[in-house]
Order: structure tokens, then sequence, then C-alpha cells
């Protein structure tokens, strides 16, 4: 038994040293934003737009590729469950709704947590085994404010703005199923889709991609401030960068979603 | 007072002590060449004197003001007063070497673009790179990187700059070319340079005061003659580069090196 809660007891403890770390580089990253400007020490627009342009619009493509083929899987499945109680027209609401409140802001975010998460860990995890980052500190100019504060900034943007892509793309693959499978007309598919979406569920959805850019800015930045074991390093942290972030963001998630419709 | 002190610097890694009461005294304009085989605690000893790491105990003065116990933000002010030189250059891979060099100007001055410009232009300049401002790290050679890199540490006009085997990776006549800069800036300009370093040609080449560590302490200090004829065999079987040391049989001395690397003592 004691060896039991000893072997859960250190992993636990490592974890919360993790969480406080990143916690610590959050708050001085917020520092950068909020407090410094006031100090004379502005933000990096130019830095901020380079990211953005990166992570952002790069991100459009596979985002909407992923999000409209889940569209039309979501409805095919829903209309072929809806049949049997002759109710498929329901289908275009059900997609809409499970779109906004669910799956734009967790497909998009899981897509980009996997092709920017990554692109950030490797990158500045290769610049602190090059000594890049030591040298940066060096010249007593803050990591934070130069690798974190644009990667943070771009991704709290350009994140809710996928996920209204993730969102559309994905009603559009409905779309396609309710014209040309159920021969809907396109001016009522889209009444149906509208007669169920209220605000709440597009606020809640975009709200919860906000929370989700600042989970993916944070891990893949701390894995990568602190990659250790050169090469082979970068690589460990950017597998764990990725498989940590889609985790956070499943718990996450589920803790907004009980916040939103539950408590 | 020396421009730079080390009293009693302690360092201790995993019950290990890798720096074991150091003191070292650097006077200003002076060149002062670190040398110790790997493990030795050098590359430990430079992280500590350019605020990296903290050590366990022992005090670091630069410029007469003790930096262990400073904040970040006081330390910043110490530390646009050195330059560094990093084993690979450390250039950010995102900037051109003009905007390498103008990257500490840019953010700790309020110059003028144009007159950034210019003095870029200048330090480039000295280290040989003129026509190269609008490269990228990647496209050029492993000695010009070190020279951008070594543009950008004496950017601010530093009165200290330190060097973490700026030798390594490179052709000997590459090697000797970065030499020739540490000793151009040193005795033209009365820069302070600090110069950590296994190699023996350049370390003789270019220093004015060496020190020898050995299992985290200082062995051997004094000029580079002083160092060719001291007595102690350690001393003697690293500037040989011989296996055999006089007193210490070549199975003893190897053995006891190698101990010493595997476990750490």
């Amino acid at each position: 038994m004691r060896n039991f809660l000893g072997s859960l007891g250190k992993p636990t403890l490592i974890f919360f040293r993790h969480l406080g770390s990143i916690w610590k580089i959050f708050m001085q990253t917020l520092y950068w934003i909020f407090i410094a400007p006031f100090k004379g020490q502005m933000l990096k627009p130019g830095a901020v737009f380079a990211q953005m342009n990166l992570i952002g619009v790069g991100s459009v493509p596979i985002v909407a590729l992923v999000n409209f083929f889940f569209g039309i899987t979501l409805a095919m499945l829903t209309s072929y469950q809806l049949k049997q109680v002759g109710t498929q027209e329901l289908m275009a609401g059900l997609v809409g709704v499970s779109f906004t409140r669910e799956l734009g802001p967790f497909l998009a975010a899981v897509v980009v947590a996997s092709r920017v998460g990554s692109a950030i860990t490797a990158e500045i995890g290769t610049m602190t085994v090059s000594e890049e980052v030591d040298a940066l500190e060096t010249m007593a100019l803050k990591p934070v404010r130069f690798l974190v504060v644009p990667r943070l900034l771009a991704l709290v943007i350009m994140l809710p703005c996928l996920t209204i892509v993730a969102n559309c793309v994905g009603m559009l693959g409905g779309y396609v199923i309710g014209r040309f499978n159920l021969h809907l007309n396109s001016a009522y598919y889209l009444k149906l889709t509208f007669d169920y979406l209220v605000l709440k569920d597009i606020g809640t959805g975009l709200l919860k991609s906000f929370a989700f850019a600042i989970v993916i800015a944070m891990i893949g930045c701390y894995q990568g401030l602190t990659v250790s074991g050169g090469s082979a390093g970068v690589g460990i942290s950017t597998t764990k960068s990725v498989v940590q972030s889609i985790m956070f963001i499943i718990i996450i998630d589920c803790l907004f979603n009980a916040w939103f419709y539950f408590v | 007072m020396s421009i730079i002190e080390v009293k009693n610097l302690v360092k201790i890694y995993d019950n290990r002590r890798v720096l074991d009461g150091i003191n070292l005294k650097i006077e200003k304009g002076e060149t002062m060449v670190i040398m110790g085989g790997s493990g030795c605690g050098k590359s430990t000893l430079l992280k500590i004197l350019i605020g990296q790491l903290k050590p366990d105990d022992g005090q670091v003065y630069i410029d007469e003001d003790e930096i262990i116990h400073m904040t970040d933000r006081e330390l910043d002010v110490v530390r646009r007063k050195f330059g560094m030189l990093y084993q690979g250059g450390a250039l950010l891979n995102s900037l051109t070497l003009a905007e390498n060099v103008a990257l500490p100007l840019k953010e700790h001055t309020k110059l003028d673009k144009r007159i950034i410009d210019i003095i870029v232009k200048m330090k480039l300049a000295q280290v040989g790179l003129v026509g190269f401002e609008d490269k990228m790290p990647a496209e050029i050679s492993g000695g010009m990187k070190k020279r951008a890199a070594l543009a950008r540490a004496i950017a601010l006009d530093p009165h200290i700059v330190f060097y973490d085997e700026p030798g390594a990776g490179l052709d000997p006549i590459v090697a000797a070319v970065i030499d020739k800069l540490i000793m151009d800036l040193s005795k033209k300009l009365g820069m302070t340079s600090v110069v950590v370093t296994h190699e023996m040609q350049s370390a003789f080449r270019i220093a004015d005061k060496m020190a020898v560590l050995f299992k985290g302490r200082v062995i051997e200090l004094g000029t580079p003659d002083q160092i060719k004829n001291s007595n102690n065999p350690y001393v003697q079987q690293f500037v040989t580069g011989s296996l055999e040391a006089a007193s210490i049989s070549a199975k003893d001395s190897t053995e006891e090196y190698i101990k010493s690397l595997v476990e750490g003592t």
C-alpha cells in the first residue's frame, strides 16, 4: 500500500511542479502583454502578425478539410438514426448545435495542437538546444517576451477565427447530405439549422476556443523552453507537447460543458 | 578592485561538488583563459559568471557588483556590460546577420534606425563580414557564424566579453582568425576577455593569464610561461596532451581520468 501511494505521489508532485512552472510563464506572459506596455516596453506587432499568419492562415485548409468531412459523417450517422423515427430533418439542427457547441472548437483545437503546438515546441526547443534562448537571456532580452508573447497572442486571436471557419464548414458538410441525400431545399435547410441555434451555443464555443488557445500556446512554449538532451530531447518534448495539449483540451472542454450546461 | 572577482565558489549537482571553492581575479583589459578537461567544471563556472546559473555558495563580483544575490532586473543591468560568444554562435536563425547584430542595440538603446544601421555595418566590418548583412545564419559557414556572433556580442561596446570554446568545430586557420579577433578586441579596445577552452594552441596564443581547473578546483594559475613550466603533473599532462605525465603512470592517470568522468568525482 505504501509503495503504491509512493508510486502515485512522485508523478503527482512532478505534474504539479510542471503545472506551477507553466503558470509562472503564463503570469510573465500576461505581464508583458498588459503591464509592460505601460512601462514603455511595447508589444511587437510585427512578430504577432507573422505568427498569426503561420498559425492561423496556414491552418485554414486543414481545419476546413477535417471539419467538412466530420460534418458529412455526423450528418450521415444522425440521419440514419433519425430515419427510424421519421425525423431526419432534425439532422440540420443537430449538426448546427453539435458544431457550434462542441465539434467546431474541439476539432479546430485538436488540429491546431497537432499542427501548431508541435511546431512551436520544435522551434523553441531547437532554439533552446542551440543556446539561442540562453543568448537572448545573456543579452538581457527576455525569452518570454520574444518567444511566448507573440505565439500566445496569435493563438488567442486566430483559434476563435479558425473555430468560426470550422463551424461553418462543418455545417456545410451537413448541408451536402441534407441537400443531396435528403433532398432538402437550401433555404429550408438553413431555416432548420437556425431554428435550433442560439447565441449561447456560438458564444460558449468561442469561449472554449479561447481557453484552448491558451493551453496550446503555454504547453507548446513551456515544452520548448525546457528541452534538454539535444535533438532527441526536441523530439520527445514535441510529442509531449501534442499529447498534453490534447489531453488538457479534453479535460477543459469537459469542465466548460459542465459549467455551461449542467451546473 | 579586479573587474571580475570570484570568491569561494561552490556548485553541487547530485551530491557532486562540480565547483569546489573556486577563487579567481581577472584584471581590466586582461585575457584570462580557463582551461580544463571535460567535466572539470569550466562550463559551470562560465554559466555562473554570466548569471545563467546560481551557485550553492560563494560570490561573484563583476565591475564591483555582486551578482549572485541580484534580482533578475538588477542582473539585466549588469548583463549589458558584457557580451558572450557561445560555442555554436547562437545567432537567432530567423533573423539576418544585420538584424542579429542590431537586436541588442534596438532593445537597449534609443538610437535612430539609421545610426543603428551604421553601427551594425561597423561591427560587421570589425569581424570581416562586410557584404554579408542580409545573409541568414543558415547560409554561412561555422567560422562566419562565430564572427557574426562576436559582432553581436560587442554591439553594445561591453567592457567584458566571455567566450565559450571559441575555436571548437573550426579548422585551424579559421580558429586562428577568431583568436586574432579576440586579441584585437583586447589589445586595441581594452576589452577584458574570459575564454573557456581546452585547445592548447589557441589558449597559449591569446592568454595573458591562465587558470587550469581540475575536479572543480583551480590547480594552477599564472602566465602562459608559468603554466608551461608548472610542476603540477596534471597541468603538465594537460598541456602536453600525453597519456603519461611525469609523476603519474599512464595506467594510473588515464584510469583515474576515465573514472572521474564516469563517476563524476
